[in-house]
Order: C-alpha cells, then sequence, then structure tokens
C-alpha cells in the first residue's frame, strides 16, 4: 500500500495536474477565470484576501526552500540545525498565520453572504475542504514537530529527500516508512491538491504568473482582425 | 498619415423622448441571461441624475479613463506595476450595489394563493440570492428626475456649481441614451492584464473576447463610462458588442433599429490613426474636441482615401465613408460632440445636444429664443459635452435655432434672416437629416464583413456567444 502512496500516486498526480491543466486549457478556456467575487462581496475582501494570499505565497516559498535545498548544503555553509529551525519556523509561523487567518476571513464572508452562497460551486466547495485539511495538518505538524511532541522526527532526512527522489523518477518509498500520520496526511492532501487543480478555480494561478509579463510586454491599444 | 474606418453613432437628443425602447430591445437581444440581469449594455438616464451606476462621472472616486502626467498619457487607475497590485484587490471596482441588486417578483402567489379578503401580491425576490429582498434602488432610479436629493449629487451640477440650477422656476432635464462609446483610445484595453479587449481594425468596435478574459475586471474601473460589466456567474467582462453580428450583414445596432424619436444615426468615418495618442494628449481639455475633429478626414480626398486603401479599407466601407450622415454631422456641421472629451478615450458615440423651452425668466421678452435663454443652462451641456466650453454649445445651439427659423420662414411665407452661417439649402439638408431623419438616411453601413449566410447564422442560434463550452463555469 505504501507502495502505491510514495511511489506511484505522486506520478498520477503530477500526471494530472499536467495533462488536465492542459486539457482544460483546450476544451473549456471560456471557463477559466479568476472567479473574483468582489463584485459581489466587496469590503469583506479587502484585507482577507491580502492575508490569504501573501500567506500562500510565503508557505509556498518555504516548502521550495525545506523540500529542495538538501540538507548537506545548508549543513555545508555551516548553519546548524537548531539555526535552520529558528529561520525555518520564523518565516513558516507567521505564514501559517496569515494563510489560516485569511483562509478563515474569505470563508466567513464566502458562506455567511447569501449572495456569495450562490456563487459557490461544487468545485470551490471541494477546493476549500482539501485546502483546509491541507492548511490544518500544514500548520499542525509544524508546530507539534517544533515543541518536540512527533519525537526527533526530521523531515529534511526523511520527506525531502522522498520529495527529490521522487523527482528523480526512482522514488524511494523506504523513506516514509517512519513520517509520522500527520505528515503523511497532509502530503496526501497536496497531491489531492494537485489531482483537482485542473478542474477548480485554482487554475488561475497560472494566469497569475502570465498576466504581470502580458501586461508590462504588451501596448496600450490592441488591435485584431475580426 | 494611416487612414482605418470606424463605425460610429450619433444621437440628436433634440428628439430624445426617454422611452427607453433602446435599453429594452439591447437587453432582449443582449442581456437577459443569468449573471448578467443587472447589466444594461444601453441604458438611457435623465440629466441632471447620478445616473447608472451611482457617479459613474466622478472618477475622482472611480479613477476611470486616461490623464496626461508629464506629457505621458496614463490611466487614471496607475502605472502598470501599481496595478499589478490591484489584481488582489482592486479598491475602485463597482461592485453589485453600485448598480442595483436585480429583482423579479413571486408571480405565481397571484395564482396559487388561497382565496383570502385581500388581493394576492406578487413580492419583490432577488435575482441572485433568491431571497426576499427590499428594492433599495433600480435602474433609472432617478427617472424624470424622480428622488430630488440624488439628482442634486449630479457631478456636472456641482461642477457648474450654479445655486439656480435647481430652483422650482427653472428646472430643467434631458436624456442621455448611453451604450459603449467604442473609443479610439479605449482605456478598458489598456487596462485588461490578459490583453482579452481589443478593437477591431475593420470597423472599430471594441470587443472583449470570451475566452481570453480572465476576469481580473480591471477594465470596469477603468472605463470612465462604465460601459463594461462583470458578469458574476461566468466570471467575465462583458460589453456593448456594438450588435457586431448585425454590423457585418450591413444592419444597425437593436438600439438604433428600434429607436421610435429615429435620433440615432449610424455610419462610417475615416480616422488617422497616426493622430490618435497626440489628440488624447492635448494638454487643454476644451480642446479635445477640436483635436477629435481633426484625427477624422475628409472621405472624398484622393489622399485619404489612397492611404484607407493601403491600410485594407475595403470599397464598400470607402463608399459608405462617403455618404456617412455622422460625418455630415460631426464634421460637416459641427452638431454633434462627444460624451465627457475630458476623460480623453476619444469616444466615438457623438451626441446633438438639446434645445430646450425657454427659461423664466427669459420668458416674456422673446418669442424665439436665443441659445442662452434655453432651460437647460449651458454651462450645463458644456460639462457633458466639451469639458466646460461654452463657445462650442452656443455655437451648436444656434445652428439648430437657426435651421428652426429658416424653416419657419419657409412655412409662414417670410424672407428667411440675414447674416446666416449657411444658405438655406444647407439649412433645408439639415433639416431633412435631422427631423425627417429617414431610415435610409440615417444609417449607411457597408455590408459584406460577414462571410456567412442569414440561414447559416440562424443555424448558430443559441450555440454562440457567452454561452460556457466545456461546463468549467
Amino acid at each position: 500500500m505504501s507502495g502505491f502512496f510514495w511511489g506511484a500516486l505522486p506520478y498520477i498526480a503530477l500526471a494530472t495536474l499536467v495533462v488536465g491543466t492542459a486539457y482544460r486549457y483546450a476544451a473549456g478556456e471560456r471557463g477559466w477565470s479568476t472567479k473574483s467575487s468582489e463584485f459581489l462581496a466587496k469590503d469583506s475582501l479587502k484585507v482577507p484576501i491580502w492575508l490569504f494570499h501573501l500567506g500562500l505565497l510565503m508557505a509556498f516559498g518555504g516548502h521550495v526552500i525545506g523540500i529542495l535545498i538538501p540538507k548537506s548544503i545548508t549543513d555545508g555553509v555551516g548553519i546548524s540545525e537548531h539555526l535552520y529551525h529558528i529561520i525555518a519556523l520564523s518565516g513558516g509561523i507567521p505564514a501559517g498565520i496569515l494563510f489560516l487567518g485569511g483562509f478563515f476571513l474569505l470563508m466567513r464572508r464566502r458562506f455567511d453572504n447569501p449572495r456569495m452562497k450562490v456563487n459557490t460551486s461544487t468545485s470551490d466547495g471541494l477546493l476549500y475542504f482539501v485546502l483546509f485539511l491541507a492548511l490544518i495538518t500544514g500548520f499542525g505538524g509544524t508546530l507539534l514537530n517544533a515543541v518536540g511532541l512527533l519525537g526527533d522526527f526530521n523531515y529534511r532526512e526523511a520527506i525531502s529527500p522522498w520529495f527529490r527522489s521522487v523527482l528523480a523518477m526512482s522514488p524511494d518509498v523506504s523513506l516514509m516508512a517512519d513520517v509520522p500520520i500527520i505528515f503523511k496526511c497532509h502530503l496526501l492532501c497536496a497531491m489531492a491538491t494537485m489531482i483537482i487543480f485542473p478542474w477548480t478555480r485554482l487554475v488561475h494561478c497560472l494566469t497569475g504568473i502570465v498576466a504581470p509579463f502580458e501586461l508590462l510586454t504588451r501596448s496600450n491599444i490592441i488591435y485584431r482582425r475580426k | 498619415m494611416r487612414i482605418k474606418a470606424q463605425v460610429c453613432m450619433v444621437m440628436n437628443l433634440d428628439k430624445c423622448i426617454g422611452c427607453h425602447t433602446c435599453s429594452i430591445t439591447c437587453k432582449n437581444v443582449w442581456t437577459n441571461r443569468p449573471g448578467a440581469e443587472y447589466m444594461y449594455f444601453n441604458n438611457v438616464e435623465t440629466k441632471p441624475g447620478i445616473g447608472y451606476p451611482k457617479n459613474w462621472e466622478d472618477q475622482e472616486k472611480w479613477k476611470g479613463g486616461w490623464e496626461v502626467d508629464g506629457g505621458e498619457l496614463v490611466l487614471k487607475s496607475g502605472s502598470k506595476l501599481g496595478r499589478l497590485l490591484k489584481l488582489f484587490y482592486h479598491p475602485e471596482q463597482p461592485e453589485m450595489d453600485d448598480y442595483y441588486e436585480p429583482w423579479t417578483y413571486d408571480y405565481e402567489t397571484l395564482i396559487t394563493s388561497p382565496r383570502k379578503k385581500h388581493q394576492p401580491v406578487a413580492r419583490p425576490r432577488s435575482l441572485i440570492s433568491q431571497r426576499r429582498m427590499e428594492i433599495k434602488w433600480g435602474p433609472n432610479w432617478n427617472d424624470d428626475l424622480a428622488g430630488g436629493d440624488d439628482v442634486r449629487q449630479d457631478i456636472n451640477l456641482k461642477k457648474i456649481g450654479e445655486e439656480i440650477a435647481l430652483e422650482f422656476n427653472d428646472i430643467f432635464m434631458k436624456y442621455l441614451p448611453r451604450n459603449c462609446n467604442h473609443c479610439l483610445n479605449p482605456a478598458c484595453v489598456a487596462a485588461c492584464p490578459s490583453g482579452a479587449i481589443y478593437k477591431r481594425e475593420e470597423d472599430g468596435v471594441v470587443l472583449v473576447s470570451q475566452d481570453i478574459c480572465r476576469g481580473w475586471r480591471h477594465c470596469v474601473p477603468a472605463c470612465p463610462y462604465k460601459k463594461i460589466y462583470y458578469n458574476w456567474k461566468t466570471n467575465k467582462a462583458e460589453k456593448c458588442t456594438f450588435c457586431y453580428p448585425r454590423l457585418e450583414n450591413g444592419l444597425p445596432t437593436v438600439c438604433t433599429d428600434t429607436c421610435v424619436g429615429r435620433i440615432r444615426y449610424m455610419g462610417v468615418l475615416l480616422y488617422d490613426m497616426n493622430g490618435v495618442a497626440d489628440a488624447a494628449k492635448t494638454s487643454d481639455p476644451k480642446m479635445i474636441y477640436a483635436q477629435m475633429l481633426g484625427l477624422i478626414k475628409d472621405p472624398n480626398d484622393p489622399e485619404v482615401i489612397e492611404s484607407a486603401r493601403r491600410e485594407g479599407v475595403s470599397e464598400a466601407v470607402l463608399n459608405a465613408a462617403k455618404v456617412s450622415p455622422v460625418y455630415q454631422l460631426i464634421k460637416g456641421w459641427n452638431l454633434a460632440l462627444p460624451l465627457h472629451p475630458e476623460f480623453r478615450t476619444l469616444p466615438m458615440v457623438w451626441y446633438i445636444p438639446p434645445l430646450s423651452p425657454i427659461a423664466k425668466k427669459f420668458e416674456d421678452k422673446v418669442y424665439l429664443p436665443q441659445s442662452e435663454a434655453m432651460r437647460i443652462p449651458v454651462a450645463y451641456l458644456a460639462q457633458l459635452f466639451t469639458a466646460g466650453n461654452t463657445q462650442i454649445i452656443l455655437q451648436v445651439l444656434q445652428r439648430l435655432l437657426d435651421m428652426r427659423t429658416v424653416m419657419r420662414c419657409k412655412e409662414v411665407g417670410e424672407a428667411p434672416p440675414q447674416n446666416l452661417e449657411f444658405d438655406a439649402y444647407e439649412y433645408e439638408k439639415m433639416y431633412k437629416l435631422l427631423a425627417i431623419a429617414k431610415y435610409s438616411e440615417r444609417i449607411k453601413l457597408p455590408a459584406g464583413l460577414q462571410g456567412k449566410t442569414h440561414e447559416e447564422l440562424r443555424e448558430l442560434q443559441g450555440s454562440a456567444g457567452y454561452v460556457c463550452p466545456g461546463g468549467f463555469c
């Protein structure tokens, strides 16, 4: 079973993400949107949207650093395990608070306002559920680990090398054997997010990457032939 | 010189009776869908009044249109980098309550109600939340000056600052039908982070690609006329299309076709594309109108025709430009003016300002009034159409009055007055186009842009447009 979860599922998730997104773009570009709800409820969006996206970007950056940079490199430049964790937590805890706080405020806005309820689709609901589980397991696991409740578990010696082995196309399933259940749940949430990505409003984050380049490089007025 | 063709509209406000037929026919064709209930691609406002959405003309609030900053033309909503920060939350975006919450009525209770002492009532129900609602605002809430306090909030009134403007004796009003202006320098096009909005080369119609639009909604605040709307259901921007499927077949827009007052004129203008930016940059807003006239070129000038041919303007379009009624009204007689030229988008829907009854204070003294003796203050019209330049308004109104005087003299057999600007024949032509306004004279549009026949188009009905293929909406 662990062979499927940590050896096969990551590839299924990645393939769904790439192929699904390409399919969605080709077949349903007309439905591809940020799904902005500012029009329906403006004031309640002002602060939470910033909290949420800022926390999300910080958390994403932290994951990239924590997973992709091997422990040997940080050890090599003289960053001790203790110092590393202080740096990681000093970025990670504010990120988690912003992310979770923004998420809570946005959810309250979405499910408390009759106008917003109408504009919430099934795929939105699924996305929020998965995102909520990912947030709770990720933030909770980090906090529990920081206060030592998960024993002497070090994700940089288990999850990170496993993830890199997945990227190198030779998954080392044994690395995941002793990972606490809360982090396993977090990883499953992450893969679930990748699988539902193409079919939800999440696709707007790709547009968010493209839009600045589009806007900054083009002329003001666009003429097009019929 | 780079000549392009622009399909253009003129509205003769002197004849608008405010019947809203244009709004209704437009709505039935284009915005009777979920998510678009609140949209009016075309609406008619009573002026003075705050309009739809509320106070749309107040650019201190919405930051719509362009401004000149150090000789450069920049969007009022900020630099490109500044605007990217507004991707998450746009402080100037209007929300639903700035328009109104659309509703229907529980008509069924009229049929299903049990026998009661009192008649059953159809109560209003929100088209958004489907709940019972209390109607607080709606389209045309200010119709015919209803709601006096709101009317006084009209920013044009505040700008002319005349205490007397709404005094009982001299109260005035006029109608202002509005649709997308299909500007030469459209702010919505410039604001779109995805590059989804474009101006068509063939006829100058400004359109939103429903495929490329990503719902960043920056076009909505950027348009100073608030004529681009956010569909809350499909999460894409929508706007007046100038009924392009009809234009391509040589037919006018639905609002033009159905106008019972025959106030709308449609035809082709030829303009110099290279001069657009400079005209929009004119430092004195009062001079923008003159610069716009400079952009519009004589369709009979061989040099203009040659340049147009080089740019691929078709012979049908060139021929339509030669007989264009809008060219005659805008540049021939200088009767039509752009709405709020100070927004610097160079709008291509033009308005002939209306004459109005004699003001109370002049009533005893005159029989046929001079232009400054009319109820609608010239300064107010100047706020709407010339960025405050009253000289132009006076000139236009005087020409309309002269036309009436000449036609009156002809009718009663008097000699026309001396020192008129044009000869009697010209006034008669003006009279025919403005007063008789035959359909075939008002509308001169070239056919032939559309490759499909009517039968093929009919087969496409219901399969094109704003529906959502793929089912990801």
